[in-house]
């Protein structure tokens, strides 16, 4: 049962292993003759300015909170995708109806945003 | 040994590794980060338990997701200004004494709840309990009703999330 | 896979479809007229009326939906319940009137809409709350009423005191319905479901029982008693009743805590239960002394609503403590374990509605006119608006239970409910904690008919709608003050829940 996932494994493994190589690959093999202006930040060649640690915008949260709301909707998608051949053989129509409330109660939102300038910046 | 006794040590250890790493950083990033890693160590073992979906939506919804919103919650807050929530005292012991009720709690019930005192469970059913397949076909007869609801559950998040977070709606 | 009889169980659910059809219509109507918000409090209260026919339908009903394979569903209809589901709709379309005569709403006129969609997201949460029976669906409707009631709390984010409001709510009730999903995932653990009636038959088993039972069903116990605020879940009220819109303070104040108790009661009863006596008492389950565990919770709920209310200068803050206590009254009246006690509660519930209901109406008019909400501003408004002092006076008198007030017919019946059940002491410490109570209501009083105001006040006029308003809800309070014979057999019809 466990062993279906073994590809799955070997694409984890293949990806931590791969990551590790290019990261120390470098830090191996590659020359290291440092000075000062080497070490500095590099800041695409401006002169770097303040921390990293900026607050940002709220506007950010706002789109990181609406991705949850209809990644959440993909998640119910899923199952019922799955299962639509065989439950619609056995109850018809209505599986079908039964999603598209769903979809239309979650695209009114999404329709409310939009038209609320939930997506605009500024 | 087997092979799901091995991988449970394995997903097992890093679970509780990663979260005893994630709540001793003092850079909360990187706490954040080390909260990822356990999120996908519970998805294995989510896995080694039949519950195919659970993983699934353990990585798109919580290690996707949810970390990106923790992650802007982080910057948002400037965590430079909030080292003084650490400070305050007995707030370790309290912190302590909550995790091993907690875990008292949970030890007790795996180890002293004899099995007669559960109604006895149908095993295939509980295996099959997981799968997609299963669920879809529980969501979508018996439980279409909490399914709708937790649409307009959605919707109220919707609304909400703009209400609080934009300054002015047009 | 019986698919009909799932079809069939939609004729259970009718109210809940208006009202979601509702929260649908008045989302595109908001988002098709734009500017133009008049529509929206009327198409909310055509819609609560469409809605009340099919409630008053279900009092007929004593039915449980059931599923696919024929097993018991999750949706209930009985008088019980339909009861309930009245009073929020009451006092629904009593808080959307409220709120056109409420300055702090009209000032956030822009967000009509979602104020009005969010109402609606909590009535259709309590309705599930009132009549399931399935601990998935109960915790999601608690969800549903929460969320939308975190938003609402923190809406008019004109004041810091409204958005602290919301985020101390938020962050209790997160914490509180974690607590609860615990122990629902405890119980779902030990029994392999989640259904009321099925977790009823299992409990007639012999092997449960024990210290992990109890504490799940405390842990659950807990997440109910964040909505009742029963002590000691209570400590957001004060805070989140100051803090959010006053519409919302009185709407959360008896609707959302109806749904509260509805829900107790129907878990209570229906889980535990072991057989109805002859006489109306119930005869639980011997896994968990609930009598003891309620009486001591209720005894503790109203002592400290009652004595904290003592201390309280703002006025919103008192009556939020104030129904603390009352939430500990009613507690009291379920404590008695019987018909007549769950008869008490009934009627109280329909008289506290209208009672506290009106208070918060004449505070949020009061401070309309002078801009505040403290008790130390209400000096002397017994001679420069007579009307206003007259019904807030009728409220709070109503509220401390003295006759000819409707308060009092309400105290009555929980108090023959406990003697009955020979629970002697436990009235008589609600009975000094009425005396307590009488006190900071006669305090308010004082304030305004004993005391000169520091400066002479302008008299002031009444808008006819908020008269008729504040007509509206006196007549009851003296009507069934005198005249409470309907009400106590609407009652007495309305105790019957699916299964019993």
């Amino acid at each position: 049962m466990i062993l279906e996932y073994l590809p799955i494994l070997a694409v984890f493994g293949f990806a931590i292993v791969f990551a590790l190589a290019t990261v120390f690959s470098s830090e191996i093999f590659g020359p290291k003759r440092p000075n000062a202006e080497k070490l500095s930040t590099y800041e695409s060649g401006m002169k770097p300015v303040g921390t990293t640690s900026e607050r940002v915008s709220i506007k950010y949260y706002l789109i990181a909170m609406l991705f949850i709301i209809f990644d959440l909707e993909v998640v119910f998608i899923y199952p019922w995708a799955v299962q639509f051949k065989k439950l619609f053989n056995q109850q018809g129509i209505s599986v079908f109806v039964s999603m598209v409330i769903f979809l239309v109660v979650l695209e009114l939102g999404y329709l409310y945003v939009y038209k609320k300038g939930g997506f605009k910046w500024d | 040994m087997t092979l799901e006794t091995i991988l449970f040590i394995l997903f097992a250890g890093i679970a509780a590794t990663t979260s005893v790493l994630m709540i001793t950083r003092s850079n909360i990033v990187i706490a954040a980060l080390f909260l990822i890693l356990n999120f996908g160590a519970l998805a294995g073992l989510y896995l080694l338990l039949n519950a195919q979906f659970l993983a699934v939506t353990q990585v798109i919804v919580y290690a996707g997701a949810i970390m990106v919103l923790f992650l802007f919650v982080i910057m948002l807050l400037k965590p430079e200004h909030e080292r003084s929530i650490y400070k305050i005292p007995g707030m370790k012991i309290f912190a302590f004494a909550i995790a091993f009720l907690v875990f008292v709690q949970l030890a007790y019930l795996i180890l002293f709840s004899s099995s007669s005192e559960k109604v006895s469970p149908d095993v295939q059913a509980s295996i099959n309990a997981g799968t997609i397949e299963t669920i879809g076909r529980e969501l979508f007869t018996n439980y279409i009703l909490p399914f709708e609801a937790a649409g307009f559950l959605l919707l109220a998040a919707t609304i909400g999330a703009l209400i609080l977070a934009k300054k002015k709606i047009e | 896979m019986n698919f009909q009889s799932l079809i069939n169980s939609l004729q259970y659910i009718k109210p809940e479809i208006v009202i979601a059809v509702v929260i649908v219509l008045v989302v595109t109507t908001d988002l098709i007229m734009g500017k133009n918000k008049s529509l929206l409090p009327w198409i909310s209260i055509a819609g609560l009326i469409v809605a009340s026919f099919f409630v008053i339908e279900q009092f007929s009903f004593k039915a449980v939906s059931s599923n696919a394979n024929g097993s018991i569903g999750m949706i209930t209809a009985d008088p019980f319940g339909a009861f309930f589901k009245i009073i929020v709709i009451v006092s629904s379309i009593i808080i959307v009137f409220f709120s056109l005569s409420s300055n702090e709403i009209k000032e956030a006129f822009e967000r009509h809409g979602e104020y009005y969609t969010l109402i609606f997201g909590m009535i259709l949460g309590m309705f599930f709350m009132i009549s399931s029976a399935d601990l998935i669906l109960i915790y999601l409707s608690i969800e549903l009423l929460s969320l939308s009631s975190y938003i609402l709390a923190g809406f008019t984010k004109h004041s810091l005191r409204n958005s602290e409001a919301s985020l101390k709510y938020i962050i209790y009730g997160g914490a509180s319905s974690g607590i609860m999903l615990f122990g629902i995932s405890i119980i779902y653990g030990l029994t392999g479901t989640t259904n009321l009636y099925l977790l009823n038959s299992f409990f007639h088993l012999p092997q449960f029982g024990g210290f992990i039972f109890w504490l799940a069903c405390i842990l659950i116990f807990a997440g109910i008693g964040f909505k009742i605020s029963a002590a000691p879940f209570h400590f957001w009220t004060p805070d989140v009743y100051e803090g959010a819109p006053i519409t919302i303070t009185a709407y959360l104040s008896i609707a959302s805590k109806a749904a509260g108790f509805a829900l107790l009661i129907r878990f209570i009863k229906v889980t535990f239960i072991d057989s109805v006596d002859a006489s109306g008492y119930w005869q639980l389950l011997n896994l968990i002394d609930w009598k003891s565990f309620l009486i001591l919770i209720s005894i503790l709920t109203m002592t400290l609503g009652n004595f904290a209310a003592l201390w309280q200068s703002n006025m919103k803050r008192l009556l939020a403590y104030s129904s603390i206590a009352h939430a500990g009254y009613l507690l009291l009246g379920l404590a008695v374990l019987s018909d007549q006690g769950l008869i008490a509660i009934l009627i109280y519930f329909a008289i506290y509605a209208f009672m506290n209901l009106g208070a918060f109406f004449v505070v949020m008019i009061i401070a309309n006119k002078i801009g505040s909400e403290e008790i130390d501003d209400y000096k002397g408004l017994g001679y420069s608006m007579p009307f206003l002092s007259f019904s807030i006076a009728v409220f709070l008198i109503s509220l401390t239970g003295i006759p000819p007030t409707a308060g009092f017919i309400a105290k009555l019946y929980l108090f023959i409910a406990l003697v009955d059940a020979k629970m002697i002491a436990v009235a008589v410490i609600a009975l000094l904690n009425t005396v307590v109570s009488l006190y900071y209501y006669i305090k308010v009083l004082k304030n305004m008919y004993l005391v000169r105001p520091e400066k002479e006040m302008p008299a002031v006029l009444v808008s006819p709608a908020a008269f008729a308003m504040l007509i509206v809800l006196l007549v009851p309070i003296f009507l069934f003050g005198i005249y409470f014979t309907p009400l106590v057999n609407l009652a007495k019809s309305s105790i019957g829940l699916m299964g019993f």
